[in-house]
């Protein structure tokens, strides 16, 4: 805790970049189809970005590279949802079905 | 407490209420309103940690593209009825849930017992220029690797789409 403000206080961040993290490893755990997974991994990827930015501001003093990761996170994101809908709209060809678990033509 | 901790407030409470909105929700459509609300959310966030280069760029690339990205995703893949619905067996969430809780109380512990800010110090700023220094003079390989990765990624969408095998 370095102030009396609220949001002066590292561990509000951490808490919040948590909580992100278990919404997202709960969704990719229960959901259904394909689509749902893959919202809730930019929820855990957000949560990782939250945790370098707040570590960054506060404890890591006079240098950027937590924001300058944070942003490398979105552009790893950005070509991620490309693939993602990429493979999703060749399963729905092939398949018809977007669902995670019914397809089993690739399981070992 | 002053305004700016309301608005602190108001923000956390979009943040966390979207994104449970966009895990627990049956429908895709409604996830994908849940996912945007956070992700303003945490450009909000961004903004309190004094990061304003950063909020502009999630609303950006979250809000611009990558929800965009899922929109289409979602319209493409057949129609609404003939989807499934989200939720699997209650038995499968309540295990999932298990295993979130138990997770969730290791790294809490884990939080509260190693982290914390330097002392006496007051938040950095980090400007845009410092930012753009990093990238250019420290950072210049992760930086064009990038770059180069979503490149690649482009096309391998765009070949994925262009010649998966039609229905057996």
């Amino acid at each position: 805790m370095t102030g009396d403000l609220l949001y002066h206080n590292l561990h509000i961040y951490l808490f919040a970049a948590l909580f992100l993290l278990g919404c997202g490893l709960l969704g990719v755990m229960y959901r259904r189809t394909l689509i749902g997974m893959l919202i809730s991994m930019e929820l855990i990827m957000n949560g990782a970005g939250l945790n370098l930015v707040a570590l960054n501001t506060f404890s890591a003093q006079g240098n950027a590279y937590g924001i300058a990761f944070t942003l490398f996170i979105m552009g790893i994101a950005a070509a991620e949802a490309a693939i993602a809908l990429g493979i999703i709209i060749a399963v729905f060809r092939r398949f018809g079905h977007i669902e995670g678990g019914e397809i089993k033509e690739m399981k070992g | 407490m002053t305004p700016g901790e309301w608005i602190f407030i108001a923000v956390m409470a979009t943040t966390l209420t979207g994104s449970l909105a966009a895990v627990l929700s049956g429908s895709l459509i409604y996830a994908l309103f849940g996912l945007v609300a956070a992700m303003f959310g945490i450009a909000g966030i961004y903004i309190y940690l004094n990061a304003p280069f950063l909020a502009m760029m999630q609303i950006l690339i979250y809000v611009g593209a990558i929800s965009i990205l899922i929109a289409f995703a979602v319209m493409l893949a057949g129609p609404m009825y003939r989807r499934p619905k989200e939720w699997t067996s209650p038995k499968k969430f309540v295990a999932a849930l298990a295993v979130v809780l138990f997770s969730l109380l290791v790294l809490a512990g884990i939080i509260m017992g190693s982290f914390r800010a330097a002392t006496g110090a007051k938040p950095v700023i980090v400007t845009t220029e410092e930012l753009g220094r990093v990238f250019l003079d420290k950072l210049t390989l992760p930086f064009e690797a990038i770059s180069l990765l979503i490149v690649v990624s482009i096309i391998g969408a765009i070949m994925l789409a262009l010649f998966s095998k039609g229905e057996k």
